[in-house]
């Protein structure tokens, strides 16, 4: 993850960075410039990095885009100080166990043409340079098993007379990456509105920090499933910036009593006005009126003939539609005036009169008598009709108040209980309302958004009503047998249309809206009487948003890291809680053993004496001792196991590739380029390191 | 380039003297680059090892086998330990709060839970 580079001899390496490339775009200039490394954030902001982001050389852990280890390489050899026409010296470069021989072929290349080397040492393991530098400190001896966890991989890689044995070496494609990936998606669900926070390398951060190894998963899960003291003190916190909201004054009195008088203005100026425009319209009418009168008893008085021409002139057809405006007008007056209107019993007068034909038998009507009496009937039916309604309102509203009267009483009675059961059925519907909501909601995104998946993406969330179209669809509408499709031959085929229309969940709704009106009138009740009532958000969103009427506390913004501080690396021991289907760590080891081609007991012995920890991702404490249980379950009962960790597992590889370069038979485990063109690739595949000089 | 880039030098030079072939000339501008580099599947697929004897060690060879240990089911939500799961949503629980937990869980969280498990449902 990280490249050391120095040049020999030194005590420590003299750049270290992080070997990822950005190639963010300039902004003003446009110019696409290179980025290796760890940089400071703040100076890129002069640069636009939307379309760029990190970039690794790496695939697992093997090299594959050379393009990137190139600039990596150039900036590592520019920061070295490299400014003659080519590099002069020989290069000592590592690489994963096993490599695969086209990643060795393109380094060595690349190293070649582009830089000039004259010879490459390469490809040495990184675990073996490791093991024997610690070897030569005495930590371990010349047989043993180096347990080296990486960045992507873990490896457990044997050594017999100080020189590893790869055809007993095992590798888990598990890694620091992995571990720090769950955390990163363990924390950004559980804590959804704080995933801005939540950057690689801050989760990074916080692994370091916090993270352990449990002696034993089961047992420590225990201690937190239990919430005992112990469980308490393991727990961390981490709270973020925060500030409160700056508190609402409560208005003064003063300002309460202003805004009441307002209000009162307010309303006083609206009846006013109100009460202007029914003064003004009653004024109106009574002008109407009068006039009409005033017509009525001039008709009266003017003679036979006139009155064509006399009603011409003031634009009336005929008495009857003066007498018919008039009484309008009188009736408005009346209503205006807030009166009762007697139309009920003007209906009954003239019920008779006005469905005379319907009682007559028919034969006895002329046709146009018919149709009349057709009319009536028809108009009769739908007055009664109303009146049916009008009586059933009435009665329903008198069932109410008794209802309300009854609960009342029983409010009266026993306020705390009936309280109490009042809440609980608030809740009760609440959450099934929610529930059902959450659930219509979540099937209608899925099918709203198809993707060109097919029809409804995630199968198992249909519910009867989805079920029954789905159903419709594929087989009613495809089905229609192989030669031509007939669909649509018939009219009946398109009423398919209307029975799968989403409108028509009848029974659905029903049931939901009658649930929701029950909640209204619980909750209205509720808000009523309960002082302490806050009616739930109608949000429907995921239940880890806090409810909005509650001001964010400092305790949203913490976040809690109890059981992930152990269940993360545990994913380097038990790769199945990941998902991945391979041996963790301690198993590994046994592996391992196994497949040493020589066994004599002497050497497991021996192998299993000097175990090493090496690589970044084996800092976690704790691990020595679950590596040694671990080992121990797999090895025969009394084998002697110790275990131990490098002294430096971070740079130790790059120690032991120091000292070795150093040493005086270095270059004859070189080989140059001459070497590597005349032999070729075949070659290199055989090229083995040898460790002890 | 503003001045504190410049000195912060950050930025990765375009001509390096000790270069024998700079990178605008081997990578020159406007090409598709990304495309050419073989992911690792294509390059252990291109190495053939079915050709070499199974002795010898390679890159294949030396990966671990599954484990022999049953795997430890843990609750997907807590970490706890989960004797139960929810046919309903393939999600491991502990107890029943945390089912409620679970039940009232969208959709897309689900498909998230499971994902670290890499039991998603994956539709391509």
């Amino acid at each position: 993850m990280a490249v050391h580079i120095s040049a020999l001899g030194e005590d420590e390496p003299r750049v270290i960075f992080r070997n990822i490339v950005q190639r963010p775009r300039h902004k003003t200039t446009g110019e696409t410039v290179t980025v290796v490394g760890d940089h400071n954030p703040a100076l890129l902001r002069y640069f636009d990095c939307t379309r760029s982001g990190p970039r690794s050389a790496f695939d697992g852990n093997v090299v594959y885009q050379f393009e990137i280890m190139e600039y990596i390489l150039d900036f590592g050899f520019d920061r070295l100080g490299a400014d003659q026409s080519q590099i002069d010296h020989p290069v000592l470069i590592t690489e994963c166990a096993c490599n695969p021989i086209q990643s060795r072929c393109r380094m060595a290349e690349l190293l070649f043409e582009s830089y000039g080397v004259p010879s490459i040492a390469a490809f040495g393991v990184d675990a073996a340079f490791s093991y024997k530098y610690n070897q030569q400190l005495g930590i371990c001896n010349s047989d043993g098993l180096a347990i080296c966890s990486g960045f992507m991989t873990s490896h457990a890689i044997p050594f017999i007379n100080g020189e590893p044995a790869y055809e007993a070496c095992c590798r888990t494609n598990v890694g620091g990456y992995h571990v720090t990936d769950y955390l990163k998606q363990l924390l950004s669900l559980k804590y959804p509105h704080h995933i801005s926070k939540l950057t690689w390398e801050k989760v990074e951060d916080l692994k370091m920090e916090h993270c352990y190894i449990a002696p034993d998963y089961t047992s420590e899960v225990r201690i937190f499933q239990k919430g005992a003291k112990e469980a308490e003190e393991k727990t961390r916190c981490w709270q973020l910036p925060w500030t409160p909201a700056p508190a609402e004054e409560q208005p003064s009195e003063e300002e309460l009593a202003r805004k009441a008088a307002l209000k009162e203005r307010q309303g006083q100026r609206l009846r006013e006005m109100a009460e202007a425009k029914r003064s003004s319209r009653i004024n109106e009418l009574e002008n109407d009126i009068r006039g009409l009168e005033f017509l009525l008893k001039q008709l009266k008085q003017v003679e036979e003939n006139n009155v064509p021409a006399f009603l011409r002139e003031t634009g009336y057809a005929s008495k009857q539609e003066i007498e018919s405006n008039l009484a309008k007008a009188i009736q408005s007056l009346r209503k205006a005036k807030g009166e009762q209107v007697e139309t009920e019993e003007k209906m009954d007068a003239s019920m008779a009169d006005k469905y005379n034909l319907v009682n007559v038998p028919d034969d006895v009507l002329t046709p146009e008598q018919l149709k009349e009496k057709r009319k009536q009937l028809f108009l009769k039916s739908t007055t009664e009709a109303r009146q049916r309604a009008k009586q059933k309102r009435i009665e329903e509203e008198l069932e109410r108040e008794k209802q309300m009267k009854m609960e009342e009483e029983k409010r009266l009675e026993n306020p705390e209980r009936y309280l109490e059961d009042l809440r609980a059925k608030y809740r009760e519907l609440s959450e099934k309302v929610e529930q059902r909501k959450r659930l219509k909601t979540n099937g209608n995104n899925t099918n709203g958004n198809q993707n060109g998946s097919g029809g409804v993406g995630r199968g198992e969330r249909l519910n009867a009503a989805q079920r029954e179209r789905m159903r419709l669809l594929t087989t009613a509408a495809f089905d229609r047998g192989k030669g031509e499709d007939t669909f649509g031959i018939k009219d009946e085929d398109w009423q398919l249309y209307k029975l799968m229309s989403r409108d028509n969940d009848d029974e659905e709704d029903e049931k939901s809206n009658e649930d929701e009106a029950d909640l209204a009138r619980v909750s209205s009740r509720l808000r009523e009487i309960d002082p302490t009532f806050f009616p739930k958000s109608e949000s429907g969103s995921s239940t880890a948003e806090p409810p909005r009427f509650r001001p964010l506390t400092k305790e949203d913004f913490q976040l809690i890291l109890g059981v992930e501080r152990f269940r993360c690396p545990e994913v380097l021991f038990q790769p199945n809680l990941i998902g991945i289907d391979q041996s963790g760590l301690d198993e590994m080891a046994g592996v391992s053993i196994r497949r040493l081609p020589c066994k004599n007991q002497g050497l497991e012995e021996r192998i299993t004496k000097s175990i090493l920890m090496t690589g970044g991702s084996c800092q976690y404490p704790g691990m020595a001792g679950r590596l040694e249980a671990g080992i121990r379950m797999i090895r025969p009962c009394g084998t002697p196991i110790t275990v131990v960790r490098a002294s430096d597992p971070s740079l130790d590889a790059w120690r032991g590739a120091s000292v070795y370069a150093a040493a005086m038979q270095f270059p004859n485990q070189t080989f140059s380029r001459t070497d590597y063109y005349e032999k070729g690739e075949d070659w290199l595949r055989r090229y083995q390191f040898n460790y002890t000089l | 380039m503003e001045a504190e880039v410049v000195e912060a030098e950050i930025v990765l030079p375009t001509h390096l003297n000790f270069k024998r072939v700079q990178m605008y000339e081997k990578y020159p501008k406007g090409q598709a680059r990304g495309r050419h580099w073989k992911h690792l599947k294509q390059i252990i697929q291109a190495e053939n090892y079915q050709n070499y004897p199974p002795d010898e060690p390679n890159y294949v060879n030396i990966e671990s086998p599954p484990p022999m240990h049953p795997c430890k089911r843990i609750c997907d939500i807590t970490g706890f330990e989960a004797p139960y799961f929810d046919p309903r949503t393939k999600l491991r629980y502990a107890n029943a709060e945390v089912f409620k937990v679970i039940r009232s869980l969208p959709n897309d969280y689900v498909q998230r839970y499971l994902a670290l498990r890499n039991a998603a449902v994956v539709l391509k």
